[in-house]
C-alpha cells in the first residue's frame, strides 16, 4: 500500500528524512513515533505530497506519488483522509459544513452528503453538535470533527498527525478507539504521536523515528 | 451543472465579502478603461470626419488645347477604368466659361475680351471615399499627369494628407494610451483577486488537502475576475455616455471646431461592446494569472 524505497529530505541545511525503508500493508495500523523533530510530521507529508523527498522514491498503491503532476494531485488526496495536527478546520463554519467539505469538492449530490455526514459524525459521537459552529465547541471535539471530515470521503489511508497533541488520555484513548474502529474497516491507519503511553495500551505496529532515520519497527503483541 | 452554479455563488460570495476592496477596484477599472474609451471615441468620430471629406478627393487635368477628341476620350476610359476613380466628368472649353460666368459674374466683362474661351478643357475626376488610398491616388495621378493630352494636373490633397497624419497620429497615441492603461486594470485586478484569495487562503488550503481539483479552486475566482472587469466596463460605458452628454454644455463656445468634428449625441455600438468584452477579457485574463500564481505558491 505505502512503500518508501531510501527516501530522504533535506530542508536547507538540515536533514529531516535520512534513508528511509518502510513498507505498511493494506488494511495496517501502525503508530508512528519519535520525538519531537524527528520527522513524522515530513514522513507524514510526504505520503499525502505536501512535500517532494529529497531523494529516493514513494509508492502509493504501486503509483510513484513522485511522479503525479500537481493538477492530478488530487486524485491522489481522495483516496488518504488526514488528520491535522492543527486541525485546519473552518472556525466560521458549522461543524457539518466542515465535515461535508471532502464530498463538496467532488461534486457530490446534496442527498448524498447528507447521509454521509451523519454517519461520519455517528461515527466520532458528534451528531448533537452538527449544527453548532466549530468555533463553539472543545478541542477535543474539534478533534473528532477533523476526523470526521478525513474518513468522510472513504479513504484507503487514513493519516493522524499528533491526534491527540492537546487532549487528556481519557479523551486521547477515546479519540484511539475511534480510529480502531475505522481501521476495523479495513483503512489503513497511521497516527504519529509521541504520547509513548499512549501506544502501550494499543498493541500495534510501531515505527520509531530519530533524527530523520528510522530506528525501530516492530510489531507489539497484545499480551506484551 | 452544478459545479458552475457553485462556482457563481462562491464569486458572488467573495464580491459580496469585500464590498470595499471590490468597489474601489470597480471605480479603477471603470476609469482605466474610460480613459481609452474616450480616445477611441474621438478617434472613432475622427475617422468618420475624415471618410466623410475623403469623398470630396478630386483632381482636374487640365487638356492641351491641341488635343483631339479620341485620346481625350481614351483617357476618359483609361481613368473611369482605375478601381480608386469614383465618377469622370468632361468640362469643355465653353463649358468652362461658362462656369466661370456663372461663379463670378462680376468678371465677367473680362471674358469679352477674348474672341475664344480662355479656359483650358478639363477631365474633372472624383475618387472613391477611402482615405488609406492616398498613396495610390497620388501614383496614379502622376501616371495620368505624363499622357501627351494633359497640360497640367491640379489637386486638392494636401488637406487629405494632413488629415491622413492625424488620424494616424490619433490612432497610435489611442493604441498606446490603451496598452498601458489596459495593463494597469491587469495589475488593479490581479491584485484585487489576489486580496480575495489571501481571505480565503486558508480554507483554499484545506479543499486543495482534502481533495478539490485546480479548477474546482480556480473557477469561482476566474468567475469573479470576469464579474469585476464586466461590471467596471460597463461602469466605464455609463461615464463615457455622461462625458458625451456633459461634453457639449462646457465646452459650447470654447470647443466650437471640436463640435463639429465629433458627434456628441451617441455612444457607438462599436465602443460599448469595446469597452464590456476589454473588461471582461481583463478580468479573466488578470484573476487567471492571480489564482495560478496562489496555486503554485499555496502549501499542499
Amino acid at each position: 500500500m505505502i512503500q518508501f524505497f531510501h527516501v530522504s529530505k533535506q530542508y536547507f541545511c538540515s536533514e529531516a528524512l535520512s534513508d528511509i525503508n518502510l513498507a505498511i500493508g493494506r488494511g495496517e495500523f501502525v503508530f508512528l513515533t519519535g520525538a519531537s523533530g524527528a520527522g513524522k510530521s515530513t514522513l507524514l507529508k510526504l505520503i499525502y505530497k505536501e512535500e517532494e523527498p529529497s531523494k529516493g522514491q514513494i509508492l502509493i498503491n504501486s503509483v510513484n506519488s513522485t511522479l503525479i503532476p500537481p493538477n492530478k494531485l488530487y486524485k491522489l488526496r481522495r483516496q488518504i483522509g488526514i488528520v491535522f495536527q492543527d486541525f485546519k478546520l473552518l472556525m466560521n463554519r458549522t461543524v457539518h459544513e466542515n465535515v461535508a467539505i471532502p464530498l463538496l469538492v467532488r461534486g457530490e449530490k446534496q442527498a448524498v452528503v447528507e447521509k454521509k455526514v451523519n454517519n461520519a459524525l455517528a461515527l466520532v459521537g458528534l451528531t448533537f453538535r452538527k449544527r453548532y459552529l466549530t468555533a463553539h465547541i472543545s478541542g477535543g471535539e474539534q478533534q473528532r470533527v477533523a476526523i470526521a471530515r478525513a474518513v468522510i470521503g472513504n479513504p484507503k489511508i487514513l493519516i493522524a498527525d499528533e491526534p491527540t497533541g492537546n487532549l487528556d488520555t481519557k479523551l486521547s484513548i477515546e479519540i484511539i478507539k475511534i480510529f480502531e474502529k475505522i481501521n476495523a474497516n479495513g483503512i489503513t491507519t497511521i497516527i504519529a504521536t509521541h504520547d509513548l503511553n499512549l501506544i502501550s495500551l494499543f498493541p500495534r505496529r510501531i515505527i520509531k523515528l530519530d533524527k530523520g532515520q528510522l530506528v525501530q519497527d516492530k510489531k507489539i503483541e497484545a499480551n506484551q | 451543472m452544478k459545479f458552475i452554479i457553485r462556482a457563481v455563488q462562491q464569486a458572488l460570495a467573495n464580491l459580496l465579502r469585500n464590498k470595499i476592496v471590490n468597489s474601489l477596484c470597480l471605480g479603477i477599472i471603470a476609469f482605466t478603461l474610460l480613459v481609452p474609451g474616450i480616445f477611441n471615441y474621438i478617434s472613432f468620430n475622427l475617422e468618420r470626419y475624415i471618410n466623410k471629406l475623403s469623398e470630396n478627393v478630386e483632381a482636374i487635368f487640365y487638356i492641351k488645347d491641341d488635343s483631339d477628341g479620341s485620346a481625350i476620350e481614351k483617357l476618359m476610359q483609361r481613368i473611369q477604368a482605375n478601381l480608386l476613380v469614383k465618377e469622370v466628368g468632361f468640362t469643355s472649353k465653353n463649358d468652362a466659361e461658362t462656369n466661370f460666368s456663372r461663379e463670378f459674374p462680376e468678371l465677367k466683362y473680362i471674358l469679352d475680351e477674348f474672341k475664344n474661351s480662355p479656359f483650358p478643357a478639363s477631365i474633372d475626376v472624383k475618387f472613391l471615399a477611402n482615405a488609406r488610398n492616398l498613396i495610390q491616388v497620388e501614383s496614379f495621378i502622376r501616371d495620368i499627369r505624363t499622357a501627351p493630352a494633359i497640360e497640367s494636373v491640379q489637386l486638392n490633397l494636401e488637406w487629405a494628407r494632413k488629415i491622413a497624419m492625424i488620424k494616424k497620429f490619433t490612432s497610435f497615441v489611442g493604441f498606446s494610451l490603451s496598452a498601458i492603461l489596459l495593463i494597469v486594470s491587469i495589475f488593479i485586478i490581479f491584485n484585487v483577486v489576489k486580496i480575495n484569495i489571501f481571505y480565503r487562503r486558508d480554507e483554499l488550503t484545506i479543499f486543495r488537502l482534502v481533495g478539490a481539483s485546480n479548477w474546482y479552486i480556480k473557477t469561482p475566482f476566474l468567475i469573479e475576475g470576469c464579474v469585476l472587469g464586466f461590471l467596471g466596463g460597463l461602469l466605464a460605458d455609463g461615464l463615457l455616455l455622461v462625458t458625451i452628454k456633459a461634453f457639449p454644455l462646457y465646452a459650447k463656445f470654447v470647443f466650437n471646431i471640436v463640435k463639429q468634428l465629433i458627434d456628441f449625441k451617441q455612444l457607438p455600438l462599436k465602443i460599448f461592446w469595446q469597452l464590456l468584452i476589454t473588461g471582461t477579457a481583463i478580468g479573466l485574463l488578470s484573476s487567471f494569472l492571480s489564482i495560478r500564481r496562489f496555486l503554485k505558491n499555496i502549501p499542499g
